[in-house]
């Protein structure tokens, strides 16, 4: 049987405060006295939807959003995003946290945090741990990038520390601490099963605990009892990795969940007639979606047949009949109003058939026959119609193959990919839209097998960078460089709207993205 | 010459009997329709089934498209006469293939030594063992969705069908007194499978066949419905439905154009089954006739 944690627990309990607590409990019983709706929650459950099923519980192999949904409520950070329409933190696990210098981090953290199954309370070893494994080249952290520039973590006391920085990290605070990476984990409790864990998390801190996960079907969280932080608002939060945005509306419609994102097709008749007791809501998103061309396969290692789809794939259609002209077309993968943001990509966003057909011919190449991997979703099922046409326009013939959710995000790792209709999540910094796509990350998220040492150099330099102005033109002239590689035609970043039950009151990021731990009823 | 006169005779006389038998009939108009619409798409069809025209998406039915246009401005009508197309190339050579294959291992269990038998009956009972859908998602998973996968699994899952009915009659036949006469005189095996069991065990094996031309129909409708048979754009009525359901709010009629044509199917092949069956049963033949 697991124990439950109480020897972490900071607050005095003699044998007077003791029976003063139980009498108090006692009257408030026997009066009818209740404590508020926030302090204990009347059994709600939050029914809601991920795009995507859980894949991993350790930050360490965590892959975007699905998986932070579930890891933010369950672990803790040392900062967490705050809800609302401005980008911004709020203190988690930290009491302070101040950076010092360019590459030191001083952080205390709060004495009433700790961890499940008996694991204790929560230390600075702990938070180097967590850190530090991330960048150990032995754990092949697929989110590594995210402490790059980490060097170590200093322990200076049970509860203090200071992280210190190779170099200055502009990411650190919109990105590494308040995201996937920087989830703090149980040193003793990961050291107990081997250094890492994959679905079942062995100790968790967070207001919430994983209770179960049926794959495809459900992930459980539960009130965490030994939380003693401001109460979680819901007795349990159910997760259903739905991928069609169509079948999450029927899902919503039918009182199945509480909240999803919509289909943008939706928009307009939820708008005019939304479900009875229900709020829609829009929010500019960060996704960014994009047509990838694996340079690593000998039939798209001709630069000018690749420029000459890039010129080809118009744009503007997609947007009309996919997006249904609730999404603008994008000039690269960091969204507007976001440092390195592009006003113009360099093959333009409508189909230039005249340069497409031109290159096609100086290519060399006929009777090309190619393949494009997609997500089995009715927005790329007709994004990928529309490039099929474009393509076909040019002489190129282009076979839509169609997979489901674990088929395809294990596609990377193929070397005979050829075209891939992508989609990746985004964070507040330019950083972390960059990360995915050096050389390092050849076959593993940067699909594309791209690869460029002035790219890497700008990705690494620009972290350190503090000039705004050159850090914006660093990360504009690391997207001209994908571009310029003929490996990648941009779509769009989407929009996110969102349908919720007006007896919740959501905590959203501001592209509207939930952060369930501070959901609560309304 | 008496051989062929009886064969006409006995065409003439199952014509006779649908012509009496009215569902019987109409299944058999239906029938034709589907048939010649997709026999004759490219006269029929108003417009190119994969030609984009996004300005015209989403509308409703009009004298210009009469079942209105899909997500990316695609002649719904157009879509349907052509999917009746990839229906009917997935229900023909599936049937087909199966029939022959459950026919040749249906006689050879039904005639053969006891131990074939029951290797050959284990095979049916492994392979019908497999739930269809499943066993199809499987193999698409493996090898990638495409009409030939699509061909390939629901043969192989209906093979046992025809089989089991095969191996019946023929154990059935093989006991009967002609047969034993016509051993007695030296008959070869071969004879007496061709000659005088095939004879017996087609006309049953056609009336399974028509009524079991729906259910492949539906069956690669609903791989293709979950991406997992034709591959875009190719217009099939199983991606007709799928599409229609993404869009099922902004424009109904895509999924009832998709819905139509395969009720229309099911209809079709089982009141023209059920009249085949009575006429080549002697024991229902009258009965159907007399509606």
């Amino acid at each position: 049987m697991k124990k439950t944690n109480i020897e972490w627990t900071k607050i005095p309990v003699g044998r007077r405060s003791f029976l003063q607590g139980a009498s108090m409990l006692g009257l408030a019983g026997a009066t009818g006295l209740g404590f508020s709706g926030n302090a204990f929650a009347d059994g709600a459950v939050l029914k809601t939807r991920a795009y995507a099923d859980m894949r991993s519980l350790d930050p360490a192999f965590s892959q975007g959003v699905p998986d932070e949904e579930i890891q933010a409520p369950i672990y803790n950070k040392l900062i967490q995003y705050k809800s609302g329409s401005e980008w911004g933190w709020q203190l988690d696990a930290a009491e302070s946290i101040e950076q010092v210098d360019g590459t030191h981090i001083n952080f205390t953290l709060k004495d009433n945090i700790g961890f499940t199954n008996g694991f204790g309370a929560m230390t600075a070893e702990d938070v180097k741990y967590s850190f530090e494994r991330i960048i150990d080249d032995k754990l092949e952290s697929s989110n590594k990038p995210d402490w790059s520039a980490l060097d170590h973590v200093e322990v200076t006391g049970e509860r203090t520390g200071t992280i210190v920085l190779k170099n200055a990290f502009q990411p650190l605070w919109s990105i590494t601490l308040p995201y996937i990476a920087g989830n703090i984990v149980s040193k003793k409790a990961f050291e107990s099963v081997g250094g890492k864990i994959d679905t079942t998390p062995v100790a968790t801190s967070g207001p919430y605990m994983h209770k179960s996960w049926v794959p495809k079907q459900k992930t459980t969280l539960v009130r965490n009892p030994d939380w003693k932080g401001d109460p979680a608002a819901f007795d349990e939060i159910q997760i259903y990795p739905i991928d069609d945005e169509k079948a999450s509306e029927i899902a919503y419609e039918a009182n199945s969940i509480d909240f999803t994102r919509v289909s943008l097709d939706s928009l307009d008749r939820l708008k005019s007639s939304p479900p009875e007791n229900t709020t829609v809501a829009e929010f500019p998103s960060l996704f960014y979606v994009w047509v990838g061309m694996n340079l690593s396969n000998p039939k798209l290692g001709n630069l000018k047949l690749r420029q000459a789809i890039q010129y080809a794939i118009d744009v503007p259609s997609i947007m009309q009949a996919s997006y249904f002209g609730g999404a603008a077309p994008s000039t690269g993968i960091i969204a507007p109003g976001l440092s390195g943001h592009r006003d113009q990509s360099l093959t333009g966003i409508a189909a230039n058939l005249e340069m497409a057909q031109k290159l096609m011919d100086e290519s060399g190449e006929s009777n090309v026959s190619l393949t494009i991997d997609i997500l089995n979703k009715s927005t790329n099922v007709t994004t990928a119609q529309i490039i099929q046409a474009n393509l076909a326009a040019i002489g190129i013939s282009l076979e839509v193959r169609l997979h489901e959710g674990a088929t395809f995000w294990n596609l990377g790792g193929n070397e005979d990919l050829e075209l891939i209709l992508n989609r990746f999540s985004m964070t507040p910094d330019p950083y972390y839209a960059t990360s995915w796509f050096i050389t390092e990350q050849a076959g593993v998220w940067n699909w594309e097998r791209f690869g460029s040492e002035e790219f890497d150099k700008i990705h690494t330099d620009a972290q350190a960078e503090s000039d705004p102005v050159k850090r914006n033109q660093m990360y504009q002239r690391a997207q001209d460089l994908m571009e310029e590689s003929g490996a990648y035609k941009f779509i769009t970043h989407e929009a996110t709207p969102n349908i919720y039950r007006n007896t919740i009151s959501p905590a959203l990021r501001p592209d509207g993205l939930p952060l369930y731990r501070y959901f609560s009823k309304a | 010459m008496n051989k062929p006169a009886k064969n006409n005779s006995e065409i003439v006389e199952i014509f006779r009997h649908l012509i009496r038998d009215r569902l019987g009939l109409l299944g058999l108009i239906i029938v034709m329709l589907i048939i010649g619409s997709a026999l004759f798409a490219p006269l029929i069809a108003p417009y190119d089934p994969v030609a984009l025209n996004i300005p015209d998406r989403v509308q409703g039915p009009s004298f210009v498209h009469l079942l209105g246009t899909d997500q990316l401005g695609r002649d719904t009508f157009s879509r349907v006469i052509y999917g009746g197309r990839v229906a009917l190339q997935v229900a023909l050579p599936t049937i087909a293939g199966a029939l022959f294959l459950g026919l040749v291992l249906g006689m050879i269990a039904g005639y053969g030594p006891k131990w074939l038998d029951n290797l050959i009956l284990l095979f049916f009972d492994t392979v019908r063992s497999f739930p269809t859908v499943m066993f199809a998602l499987a193999v698409v998973a493996l090898v990638g969705p495409s009409l030939n996968t699509v061909i390939f699994v629901i043969m192989a899952t209906s093979i046992p069908t025809y089989g089991r009915v095969v191996r019946t009659m023929t154990l059935s036949i093989k006991t009967s007194e002609f047969i034993m006469a016509e051993r007695s005189l030296g008959a070869s095996t071969f004879r007496i499978m061709s000659v005088h069991i095939l004879p017996n065990v087609l006309g049953p094996l056609a009336v399974l066949a028509a009524m079991d031309i729906p259910t492949v129909v539906g069956l690669e409708a609903g791989l293709s419905f979950l991406g997992m048979g034709v591959k875009p754009p190719t217009p099939s009525w199983g991606s007709l439905l799928n599409d229609g359901y993404s869009l099922i709010r902004n424009t109904p009629w895509l999924i009832v154009a998709g819905g139509i044509p395969l009720i229309l199917i099911t209809l079709g092949f089982t009141f023209l089954g059920e009249a085949l069956r009575d006429v080549v049963d002697p024991k229902l033949r009258g009965r159907g006739g007399a509606k």
